[in-house]
């Protein structure tokens, strides 16, 4: 185990020498990236990096450029999971029999698989429920935009209740998505992973606090962040940070953790909670939903959210 | 440099972010002395996707570093601590960084690109 960056607070954080660069593709305001930073300037540790065919794959090595400063693999649209799954278990056999290059003896290299929801939720998915079965030592993350952004906007399985999206339009017979959210981060605590948790980029603090217990910890790590697309939610591109705080404060997106697939953790309550119709007005995805024929979903929606956080109150408590 | 064409390329092709190793892992060396090898997105410009461009007021900024965290795009150069300045090469005028800034009247505030930063500087607002 190295030793853990010390982040005591934004100014010392703001002496990072990022690894990932600008003049990427991703659109102004993009979310993603804000993740990746922060995830990336998180540690000093060597990283071994990949991604998922999604946005952040497409838009960071359009030929001839990267915009990687790690080692950083290009791979299909389901496997970035397993991809650095090889790249670990390789690094640790290689550790094992002493075969490692002098360039790479006593360092922790840190092991992070990024894919999109599409990529997490749906089409990779028991790709990451292998990697968490065999219990290799790496982070997952899935940039959780509720959308397949990259390809135009169509529903995925992260897609919320009433959301507009390309196919499942809201319009004069439908009020746009049908299906409630899978709940992923249970389902990858249900693996027994040693930790997951969602994050969010505008709580930096929590989201650097949450990445550097993931890398301190052995074993699969999942994390959940939220990424504000501007894009495919529809709002203007400086919002990014106030649509995020509106998802956190309205609890739509709340940040808690769990450890050993039962002790679970809350680990920011707003001062203020805020109603959920504030969070879907700022969105030109939900604004269907402001008609008078439709505006019942958003009373369920808030009961929804409620009774979620009354959940996961529950369970905070209870140590389960 | 000659590219190839996307059918050249064979699966398994690597493309390099630096022309040289460094001593250190990237982590440990500021942008002004990395080798940035050709193919590195850094070398590339997208200033040119701008309409509004942030213009910065040292005089007004506290330093928070609130525009730093949350610039999705790496442009908002901090060193020491400090807020030194706007990467015009790789900002896309996205405008989180004034929406950010908390000071009043703002450190940051986005002016259309034809504007120059002199003059944008002589009509920044009074303290609302
Ligand atoms: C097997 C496969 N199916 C479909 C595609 C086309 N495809 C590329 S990116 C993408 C959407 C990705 O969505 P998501 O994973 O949510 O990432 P986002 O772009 O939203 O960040 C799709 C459908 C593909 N590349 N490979
Ligand atoms: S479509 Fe959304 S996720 Fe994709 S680059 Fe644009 S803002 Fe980012
Ligand atoms: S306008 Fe956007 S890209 Fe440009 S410096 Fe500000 S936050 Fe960064
Ligand atoms: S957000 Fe404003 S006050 Fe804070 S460092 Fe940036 S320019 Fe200065
Ligand atoms: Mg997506």
């Amino acid at each position: 185990m190295s030793e853990m960056k010390k982040i005591k607070n934004l100014k010392e954080f703001s002496t990072s020498a990022d690894r990932f660069e600008g003049a990427n593709l991703l659109c102004p305001g993009c979310a993603h990236s804000i993740i990746v930073r922060e995830i990336l300037n998180a540690t000093n540790d060597p990283l071994i990096l990949s991604a998922s065919t999604g946005c952040l794959e497409v838009c960071t090595a359009v030929y001839p450029y990267t915009s990687w400063d790690a080692s950083w693999i290009h791979i299909g649209f389901e496997n970035s999971s397993t991809a650095i799954a090889g790249a670990e278990a390789m690094y640790k056999t290689l550790k094992r029999k002493d075969r490692l290059p002098e360039s790479c003896k006593g360092k922790s290299p840190k092991f992070v698989a990024f894919g999109g929801d599409g990529a997490t939720y749906d089409i990779g998915f028991q790709w990451i429920s292998g990697c968490f079965e065999r219990g290799h030592d790496m982070m997952y993350v899935c940039l959780d935009n509720e959308v397949y952004a990259n390809t135009g906007g169509q529903r995925s399985s992260a897609t919320p209740i009433g959301a507009s999206t390309t196919t499942s339009p809201a319009g004069r017979v439908s009020y746009g998505e049908k299906m409630n959210k899978k709940d992923m981060v249970q389902i990858m605590a249900a693996h027994g992973s040693p930790y997951v948790a969602q994050v969010a980029p505008n709580k930096w603090k929590d989201m650097i606090k949450k990445i550097q217990k993931g890398f301190a910890t052995e074993g699969p790590v999942y994390i959940n962040a939220m990424s504000a697309c501007t894009t495919e939610w529809k709002f203007a591109p400086d919002d990014t940070i106030a649509v995020s705080d509106l998802a956190v404060d309205s609890l739509v997106f709340p940040l808690y953790e769990i450890e050993n697939g039962t002790k679970l953790t809350i680990t920011y309550r707003p001062k203020n909670k805020i109603p959920v119709r504030d969070y879907l007005g700022a969105q030109g995805r939900f604004k269907h939903l402001f008609k008078p024929e439709y505006e019942y979903l958003i009373d369920e929606w808030q009961k929804r959210v409620d009774d979620y956080w009354e959940y996961l109150q529950r369970r905070e408590e209870a140590g389960v | 440099m000659k590219y190839l064409g996307w059918d050249e390329l064979l699966p398994g092709a690597i493309l390099f972010s630096f022309d040289e190793e460094m001593e250190k892992d990237a982590a440990e060396v500021l942008p002004e002395n990395r080798p940035y090898a050709e193919t590195n997105s850094y070398t590339a410009y997208v200033g040119d996707w701008r309409v509004l461009k942030p213009v910065y007021n040292r005089d007004l900024c506290i330093d928070c570093q609130f525009c730093w965290i949350y610039c999705p795009d790496v442009s908002i150069i901090s060193r020491d601590k400090k807020m030194i300045g706007v990467d015009y090469d790789h900002c896309k005028g996205c405008g989180i960084c004034v929406e950010v800034c908390p000071t009043n009247p703002k450190s940051l505030l986005m002016f259309e690109e034809q504007v120059e930063n002199e003059k944008a500087l002589a009509q920044w607002p009074e303290k609302e």
